[in-house]
C-alpha cells in the first residue's frame, strides 16, 4: 500500500512521508516531538486538547498537527517561541482546575500530565481562584472516577465506543462542568475490561484492584501471557513483595497491543486465593490430610511402580490368566493451562514410563481435524499461495473479509473480537456471520446468516452449492429471523466475491465438518485462511504437544509405525501402538473400576459429578491449584504452580508461540515440570529433560513445526508455529475419538480459575449480563 | 415595534400588515413569486449569478458571500443534499431572526426553497433555538400552509421539484449556533463542533453536502430574485449589498430592530434612529456586532456599519447587534457579564475555551468585587490572548476578543478597581444584576 | 631582693598571662553539657530520629505517596499504602500508610525524605539514642515513629522535642 510520497519541511528538516499522513504522525516518526493528550493512534480525531499546535507556513494561526494531513511543500515549525508558549499556556489552563493531589493520586509517577508539565513548563501556577471540586465516584468494583482530575481528552469514551464496541461512557454537562459519565446513571454496565483506566493519561479513572497499593517505581514488571482464554494476550504483571498488584500492557508490546479484557487485567488474583493448595494431600481413610512432598511423591511412585510391575507380569502371562477382568492400566488427563514443555513431558511420561496411550485433555477446538484437512487439501491442490493457511490473530486486522462461523468472540475470545472490530472500523473489512444467536458482533457485520442450533454444517454445504442444504436452512430461526432464499443466495454471492477471507470458527465445526469448511474456503476467489477458536491459554499447545489418545506430538498418528519409530528412537523406549481412550472414556472406565490408575494434571474431568462416586474406584492422583471435584476424589493431591508462577512457552489458539515468565512464587507449590521429574525419579525412571529451556529444545527437535526462530519469542514477542504450508500429508486420516466441546465461558468466567478469582465474581455483570437472545 | 424614517424596508416590509405571518397576506404581497420565477424561468447558474451580483453576505456573523457559499456545493453527490437554516439565534444582543420568523415565516420558507432549487436539494431543516420554542407554533403553521398550497411537498407547482421542510429545536446551547455543532445537534448528537475541513458544503448533515445559512440570509433571497441583484446591491455600499436588520439595544432612548442599509453611519444610528443616549448622559462605548465583537469607543462613531468598515475600525459587524453603553457603565462589569455568558455556554470540548472562560470569569468576578491585585490586569489580558486563535471553534475567540478590547481600551477602569474596594461605578447605578 | 621581687612579679605575670584564658572562661557560662547525666541541647535544625506528624485533628499527615522512599539515598524507608474508609479515617487524604518502616541500620539522616514530603508528615525529631544490641530493633515501625496524639496544639506549634516517638521508652529498655 505504498502510495505516493510528499516532501515536507519540519524545523528545517526535510521529511519524505506518504501523502495523507497526519502531520503529528509524520513528525513523531521522524523523532520530532509533538505532544498530545487527545490524539491517540487508531481512535477518531478530536483536536480537543490543543497540545499539538504547530506553526504552518501560510496559515494565519497555529494549527493542530493531529488533524492536518501533510501536503507537498508544507513548511512546519514546532519549536518556535509561539509554539512553546502555546503548549505552556494549554498546560496552565489544564492545571487551573486540576487538583494537585499527585501525592495521593494513583497515577503519580506515570502521569502524562505530570510529564508534560515537567517537559513544557507551567509549573508555577497563577491560578488564584477556587478549584472546582466533585466527589470521587465508584462506577464499578474495578472503576473509580475522580472528575476534577479529568482533562477531558475523551480517550476513554472513544476506546469504549470505537475499540470495545460497548459505548458505556459518554459526556455530560458543558463548559468547565463537563464530565465523563457512565451509561447507567451512577454506575457502569459494561465488559469491565478496564481499557478506559489504562488509556487515561491522568488519574481520573483508576483501577479498583490497584487502588492506592503502590507506586509505579516501586514495582517489578514481568511481562507474561494471560492464562485465561485462548487468545494469548501479553499482560505485564506489576509485582511488589511477591504479590501481583496489577496487570496491563501499557507498552503495547505483544500481539494484543494495549488490549486486555477483564481477565487479563484483573483476574490474576486466583494466585493468592485462600483456598489455593499449598501442601500435598494424601487420603487416610475417608479424609484427605496434609502431608509432605516426600511422602506424597513416594506414595504415588510406589503405587504406580507396583501397578506397572503387575501389568508387565500380566502381559508376559497373557495366555495364563485371560479370565481376569481386563483393565486399562494408566490413564492420564492433561491440562489446557500448562506450558508446552509440561504438556510434552506429560505425554512422554505417559507413553514411555507409564506405557499408555490413554492420554487426553479437554478438547475445545478440533485443531487436529483442521491440521489434517489443510494437509490433505494442500496435497490435492498444491497452492501457489505465499501465505500460511493458518492466520495469526493480527492478520484479522488486515483482512478484507472475515467469516465467523459460530462462537461468540466478544465473550469467549475478546482479543479476536477486538481485532475484528478494528478490521471493520479502520480498514473497512466486511464481516460475514453465520450464527444461531444474535451475537454482539452483529453490530459490525456486513452480512448475517441466521440459522437454527446445530445447522452450521448445512450453511457450509449451502455455501458449497448443495441445494438440499439450502432447503434445510429456510424458514424462521429460533432467534426470530426469517431466512429466505434471497438472503442465502446473497450471502453466498457476496462471500464468493471476496478475495482475502479469514474464516474464524468455534466448536460448532468439528470432525468431518472441518473438511467441509476447508472445501468451502477453497471455493472462494482468493486465498482463504483459518482460525479455530479453542477455549484456554494453551488449548492449542496441548493438541500440538500430543496430549491426545490418537496423536503423538506434531499430530503424528500413534498408529503410524514410522512416526512411532521416530519417537521411540529418540525417547529410547517403546510406545504403545493402539489408540488410547478419550477423557470421557477414561472417566466412564474409572466408574466401572476399569482403570488401575488415573493421573489428572490441571484438569477437572469430574466437574459437575459427585466425587464420592469415584472414591476408591481407582488410584487417583490429582495435580492442581485448587481442591476441585476431581481432587476431592483423589488419593493423592499435589499442589501445582500456576502459569504466573513459572516459565515456559504457550501456544495461543492462532498458533502463536509466546513465552511465560515467572512473576511470583507461592510457597509449598511446585511446577508441573518439577513434579513430573520427581515422580519419574522416584519410580527409578529417567524423564529427561527437567528444565523448560531444555524441554523446548527437545520439542523443537521432535516437532519440526516448532523449530522456528526463537529470538523474537525470547524477547517477549510471538512467532507462528505449525505452518501446514508444505506440511506432508499423513498416511492415516485423523481418527475422531472423543468429544470436542467448548466450556462456553463468558467474559466473567474462566473454568476453574474463574471460580477462584474474586474480581471476576465481584462484577455485577457476571450475573445480570444476558446473551443477546431472540429479538 | 419602533420604526424610523431612516429605515429601508425590504425584509421587514410586510411586518406591519395585519396577519403578516399567514400565507394569504404573503401571497397578496409578492409571496412565492421569486420562487416560482427561480423554478420556472431561471437556472441554478443564473440564480447564483444574481446572488453574486447582489453582494449578499451571510448575516450570521462571519459575512461570507452567500452566492459563493452555495456555489461550493458539488453538483453530483452520492449522498442527499440538505438545506439547513440556522435559526439558533443566541448571540447576546441579537433578536432579529426571531422577528423574521414571527412576522414573516413564509419569506424564510421561500428563501430556503430557492436554495433547494439552486443546489438540487430536496430536504430542508429549520434549526430553531431552544429558547425560541414558542416560534415553532408559527413556523409549523406556516409550513402546513405551504404544504397545503403546494409550495412544499412532492411535485411543487407541477414542475416535478420535490422539497420537504421540517423544524427542529435545540436544547438551549449557544454552541449550537456554530454551523458544525448545529449539524451534530440536528443529527441527534451532543452539540460539539466538527473538525473542518471538510466544510458543510461538501460534507455536512448526515455526511451529505449541506447549505447552511442564517434566517436573515435566506429571507433576503426572495427580494433579490424578485427585484434583481443589482437593485439589492445598490441599497448598500460596494461589496456589502442590501439592507441589514440592526438590533439596537443598551442605553439608547428607542431600542429596537431597524432595517437599515448597509454602511449606515454608527453615530446616526445611535443618535437619530435610537433617539440618543438614555437620560441624556454621555456616550462611552458601543459593541457593534453582538457580544463577541470587540468594543468601540467614541473615536469610532463615524464608522459606516458594513463588514469592511467595522473591521477596519477594529471590530466586527457580526450579527448586527449594536449595544450602546453610557458613561456610568462599569466596563469591568460588562466584561464580567459577558465572560459569565461564555463560561456558561462553552461546550467544554477544548481546553483553552473550557478552562479559559472559567478562569477569566472567576478572575473578573474577583476583580469586580474588589479583590484585584495589580498583576491581574496582565493576567486577564494574557489568558484571553492564550485563548485567541487556539480554540477548536470560534467560541473561544468570541470570548477572548471582547475582553482583550476592554482591557486595551479601558485599562484605567480596571486600574480603578485595584483600590481593594468594590466597583467604583456601583454607587452610580441601580443594584447589581450580575449573577453567578 | 629586687631580683627576687622581680622574679615574683614575673612569675605572677607569667601565671596571669598563662591562666588568662582559664580565668576568663571561669566567669563565662558553661558550654559543656553533662551528657549523659543531663539531657543535651540541640539546635532546632538538628536531624534526629524521624517523627511522623499528625494534623490539628489528630489524623496522620502521611498519605503514603512514597516520595520519601523514592528520595531516600540509602533506600531505608518501606511503605505500604491503603484506603481510608468511612469507618476508619487514618489520614486526611484518601490514602494512608498502613505500614511505614524506617531501617535505622541504613538511615544516614540526610533529611532528603523531609524535604521530599509534600504534606510535611515526616520530620526530624531530636531523639538520637538508638544504639541497640539487636539489628532488628533498628527497624522502626510506624507505631514507634508516629507523634503522640496531643490534646493541645503542641505538635502543631512546631517544637520537635515535644513530639517524641511514643514507643521510645520500650525500645530503650
Amino acid at each position: 500500500m505504498m502510495g505516493e510520497t510528499v516532501k515536507i519541511r519540519v524545523d528545517d528538516r526535510e521529511l519524505e512521508v506518504q501523502r495523507g499522513t497526519l502531520l503529528i504522525e509524520a513528525c513523531r516518526a521522524a523523532g520530532i516531538e509533538v505532544p498530545s493528550f487527545c490524539y491517540y493512534p487508531g481512535l477518531s480525531l478530536q483536536a480537543a486538547c490543543r497540545m499539538c499546535l504547530v506553526e504552518i507556513e501560510k496559515a494565519p494561526k497555529l494549527q493542530t498537527a493531529c488533524t492536518v494531513p501533510v501536503t507537498e511543500g508544507m513548511i512546519v515549525r514546532s519549536n518556535t517561541e509561539q509554539v512553546t508558549q502555546a503548549r505552556r499556556s494549554m498546560l496552565e489552563f489544564l492545571l487551573g482546575n486540576h487538583p494537585l493531589d499527585c501525592p495521593v493520586c494513583d497515577k503519580g509517577g506515570e502521569c502524562e500530565l505530570q510529564d508534560m508539565v515537567f517537559r513544557y513548563g507551567a509549573s508555577e501556577s497563577r491560578y488564584g481562584e477556587a478549584k472546582r471540586h466533585v466527589e470521587e465516584q465508584q462506577w464499578s468494583p474495578v472503576v473509580y472516577f475522580d472528575a476534577p482530575r479529568c482533562i477531558l481528552c475523551y480517550r476513554c469514551v472513544r476506546v469504549c465506543d470505537e475499540g470495545m464496541g460497548v459505548g458505556a461512557l459518554s459526556v455530560v454537562n458543558r463548559g468547565v462542568h463537563t464530565e465523563i459519565a457512565p451509561n447507567h446513571g451512577d454506575h457502569l454496565e459494561c465488559e469491565e475490561c478496564g481499557m478506559c483506566i489504562d488509556i487515561c493519561p491522568v488519574g481520573a479513572l483508576t483501577s479498583g484492584a490497584y487502588r492506592y497499593k503502590a507506586r509505579p517505581w516501586e514495582m517489578q514488571y514481568t511481562s507474561t501471557i494471560c492464562t485465561h482464554c485462548g487468545d494469548g494476550c501479553k499482560t505485564t504483571l506489576s509485582v511488589r513483595n511477591n504479590k501481583i498488584l496489577r496487570g496491563n500492557n501499557r507498552d503495547r508490546s505483544g500481539i494484543n497491543g494495549e488490549f486486555l479484557c477483564i481477565k487479563g487485567r484483573y483476574a490474576y488474583d486466583f494466585v493468592e486465593h485462600p483456598s489455593r493448595l499449598r501442601q500435598p494431600l494424601i487420603r487416610r481413610g475417608r479424609e484427605l490430610v496434609e502431608t509432605t512432598w516426600e511422602e506424597a511423591i513416594g506414595t504415588v511412585a510406589a503405587k504406580w511402580s507396583e501397578i506397572l510391575a503387575r501389568r508387565n507380569k500380566a502381559a508376559n502371562n497373557t495366555l495364563a490368566e485371560t479370565s481376569e477382568k481386563r483393565s486399562e492400566g494408566f490413564g492420564v488427563i492433561g491440562s489446557n493451562h500448562t506450558t508446552n514443555e509440561e504438556n510434552y513431558l506429560l505425554q512422554k511420561f505417559a507413553r514411555t514410563v507409564l506405557q499408555t496411550n490413554h492420554v487426553d485433555h479437554h478438547r475445545t477446538a478440533d485443531y487436529a481435524a483442521l491440521i489434517h484437512a489443510l494437509a490433505n487439501e494442500s496435497a490435492e491442490q498444491p497452492s501457489q499461495a505465499q501465505r500460511p493457511p493458518l492466520a495469526r490473530s493480527k492478520d484479522i486486522v488486515g483482512a478484507s473479509a472475515i467469516l465467523l462461523v459460530g462462537n461468540n468472540p466478544t465473550e469467549q475470545h475478546p482479543l479476536i473480537a477486538w481485532n475484528i472490530r478494528e478490521a471493520c472500523r479502520l480498514n473497512g473489512a466486511r464481516l460475514y456471520i453465520i450464527h444461531s444467536r444474535r451475537i454482539p458482533l452483529l453490530r459490525q457485520s456486513h452480512r448475517f446468516l441466521p440459522l437454527g442450533l446445530g445447522h452450521e454444517a448445512d450453511a457450509l454445504r449451502h455455501l458449497c452449492g448443495e441445494p438440499e442444504a439450502t432447503q434445510a436452512l429456510l424458514g424462521e430461526t429460533p432467534s426470530g429471523d426469517n431466512v429466505t432464499a434471497d438472503l442465502l443466495n446473497d450471502f453466498r454471492n457476496r462471500l464468493q466475491e471476496e478475495k482475502d477471507v479469514i474464516v474464524v470458527f468455534g466448536d460448532e465445526i468439528t470432525g468431518p465438518d472441518v473438511s467441509l469448511l476447508i472445501r468451502m474456503g477453497s471455493r472462494l476467489s482468493g486465498q482463504t485462511r483459518y482460525i479455530a477458536l479453542g477455549d484456554y491459554s494453551n488449548s492449542r499447545g496441548a493438541s500440538d504437544m500430543g496430549l491426545l489418545p490418537h496423536l503423538l506430538p506434531g499430530y503424528r498418528p500413534v498408529g503410524d509405525a514410522a512416526a512411532r519409530a521416530f519417537f521411540e528412537d529418540r525417547w529410547k523406549s517403546p510406545i504403545p501402538a493402539t489408540v488410547g481412550l478419550s477423557v470421557d472414556d477414561m472417566v466412564a472406565a474409572t466408574l466401572q473400576g476399569g482403570m488401575d490408575a488415573l493421573y489428572v494434571v490441571g484438569a477437572n474431568p469430574l466437574k459437575g459429578r459427585n466425587p464420592e462416586d469415584f472414591c476408591g474406584k481407582t488410584f487417583l492422583v490429582v495435580q492442581d491449584l485448587f481442591l476441585q471435584e476431581t481432587a476431592q476424589a483423589a488419593d493423592v493431591v499435589l499442589p501445582a504452580a500456576s502459569a504466573y508462577e513459572k516459565s515456559g512457552t504457550v501456544t495461543n489458539t492462532c498458533g502463536e508461540l509466546q513465552r511465560l515468565r515467572k512473576a511470583v512464587g507461592v510457597l509449598g507449590t511446585r511446577t508441573d515440570l518439577q513434579i513430573f521429574a520427581s515422580l519419574a525419579a522416584a519410580m527409578g525412571a529417567t524423564l529427561h529433560p527437567s528444565q523448560p529451556e531444555e524441554a523446548l529444545e527437545e520439542i523443537r527437535q521432535m516437532v519440526p513445526e516448532y523449530n522456528i526462530p526463537l529470538a523474537n519469542v525470547l524477547a517477549g514477542g510471538a512467532e507462528a508455529v505449525l505452518n501446514p504450508n508444505g506440511f506432508k500429508p499423513l498416511a492415516a486420516p485423523a481418527e475422531t475419538s472423543g468429544r470436542v466441546y467448548s466450556a462456553q465461558d463468558t467474559l466473567f468466567t474462566s473454568g476453574t480459575l474463574g471460580r477462584f478469582s474474586n474480581i471476576l465474581n465481584l462484577v455485577p455483570e457476571r450475573n445480570i449480563r444476558k446473551e443477546p437472545g431472540p429479538a | 415595534m419602533p420604526v424610523s424614517e431612516h429605515e429601508v424596508r425590504v425584509l421587514t416590509k410586510r411586518f406591519d400588515l395585519p396577519n403578516s405571518a399567514s400565507i394569504d397576506t404573503y401571497l397578496a404581497h409578492d409571496g412565492y413569486q421569486a420562487f416560482e420565477k427561480a423554478l420556472k424561468q431561471m437556472t441554478p447558474e443564473s440564480i447564483l449569478e444574481e446572488l453574486k451580483r447582489s453582494n449578499l453576505r451571510g448575516r450570521g456573523g462571519a459575512g461570507f458571500p452567500t452566492g459563493m457559499k452555495w456555489g461550493f456545493v458539488p453538483k453530483e453527490s452520492p449522498k442527499p443534499k440538505y438545506i439547513v437554516c440556522n435559526a439558533d439565534e443566541s448571540e447576546p444582543g441579537t433578536c432579529k431572526d426571531r422577528l423574521l420568523m414571527e412576522k414573516d415565516p413564509h419569506q424564510l420558507i421561500e428563501g430556503i426553497l430557492i436554495a433547494g432549487v439552486v443546489v438540487g436539494s430536496h430536504q430542508g431543516y429549520i434549526y430553531v433555538r431552544g429558547e425560541y420554542r414558542y416560534l415553532l407554533e408559527i413556523l409549523d403553521r406556516a409550513l402546513e400552509e405551504a404544504y397545503a398550497r403546494g409550495y412544499l411537498g412532492k411535485n411543487i407547482l407541477g414542475t416535478g421539484f420535490d422539497f420537504e421542510l421540517a423544524t427542529h429545536t435545540g436544547a438551549g446551547a449557544y454552541e449550537c449556533g456554530e454551523e458544525s455543532a448545529l449539524l451534530e445537534s440536528l443529527e441527534g448528537k451532543r452539540g460539539i463542533p466538527r473538525i473542518r475541513p471538510p466544510f458543510p458544503a461538501v460534507v455536512g448533515l448526515y455526511g451529505g453536502p449541506t447549505v447552511l445559512n442564517n434566517v436573515e440570509t435566506f429571507s433576503a433571497v426572495p427580494a433579490i430574485l424578485r427585484e434583481g441583484g443589482e437593485w439589492y446591491a445598490q441599497l448598500g455600499t460596494p461589496r456589502n449589498g442590501g439592507t441589514r436588520l440592526f438590533v439596537l439595544s443598551g442605553h439608547v432612548n428607542r431600542p429596537g430592530v431597524y432595517e437599515l442599509p448597509m454602511g449606515f453611519p454608527l453615530r446616526k444610528m445611535i443618535e437619530e434612529v435610537g433617539g440618543g443616549i438614555l437620560g441624556g448622559k454621555k456616550f462611552k462605548a458601543v459593541i457593534p456586532g453582538g457580544s463577541s465583537t470587540p468594543v468601540l469607543t467614541a473615536d469610532a462613531l463615524d464608522t459606516p456599519m458594513d463588514f469592511d468598515s467595522v473591521a477596519k475600525a477594529g471590530s466586527m459587524l457580526g450579527s448586527g447587534a449594536v449595544i450602546v453603553m453610557h458613561e456610568d457603565t462599569c466596563m469591568v462589569k460588562v466584561a464580567l457579564r459577558l465572560m459569565q455568558f461564555y463560561a456558561h455556554e462553552s461546550c467544554g470540548w477544548c481546553i483553552p475555551c473550557r478552562e479559559g472562560t472559567d478562569w477569566l470569569s472567576k478572575t473578573l468576578h474577583r476583580f469586580h468585587s474588589g479583590g484585584a491585585r495589580e498583576e491581574d490586569i496582565g493576567l486577564i489580558e494574557h489568558l484571553a490572548k492564550n485563548m485567541l486563535g487556539r480554540t477548536f471553534c470560534p467560541l473561544g475567540d468570541a470570548a477572548a476578543m471582547p475582553v482583550i478590547s476592554f482591557v486595551k481600551k479601558f485599562r484605567e477602569e480596571f486600574e480603578m478597581h485595584l483600590s481593594g474596594r468594590p466597583c467604583p461605578f456601583e454607587s452610580k447605578q441601580e443594584p447589581a444584576t450580575v449573577s453567578r | 631582693m629586687a631580683s627576687i621581687l622581680g622574679g615574683i612579679v614575673e612569675t605572677v605575670a607569667a601565671l596571669a598571662s598563662g591562666f588568662k584564658v582559664t580565668f576568663r572562661q571561669m566567669f563565662r557560662p558553661t558550654v559543656t553539657e553533662n551528657y549523659p547525666d543531663e539531657a543535651p541541647n540541640f539546635q532546632n535544625r538538628f536531624r534526629g530520629l524521624h517523627v511522623l506528624q499528625r494534623d490539628e485533628a489528630g489524623l496522620e499527615k502521611c498519605v503514603a505517596c512514597f516520595l520519601c522512599s523514592a528520595a531516600c539515598p540509602s533506600n531505608c524507608i518501606y511503605i505500604e499504602a491503603a484506603d481510608n474508609t468511612a469507618e476508619q479515617q487514618i489520614s486526611a487524604g484518601e490514602r494512608y500508610a498502613s505500614v511505614y518502616n524506617i531501617d535505622y541500620n541504613r538511615c544516614i539522616f540526610c533529611g532528603y525524605c523531609v524535604e521530599a514530603c509534600p504534606t510535611d508528615a515526616i520530620t526530624h525529631g531530636h531523639e538520637f539514642e538508638l544504639a541497640s544490641y539487636n539489628v532488628t530493633d533498628l527497624i522502626y515501625r510506624k507505631e514507634r515513629l508516629l507523634a503522640q496524639k496531643t490534646t493541645t496544639d503542641q505538635t502543631a506549634a512546631g517544637d520537635p522535642a515535644l513530639s517524641m516517638p511514643s514507643g521510645r521508652n520500650q525500645s530503650a529498655s
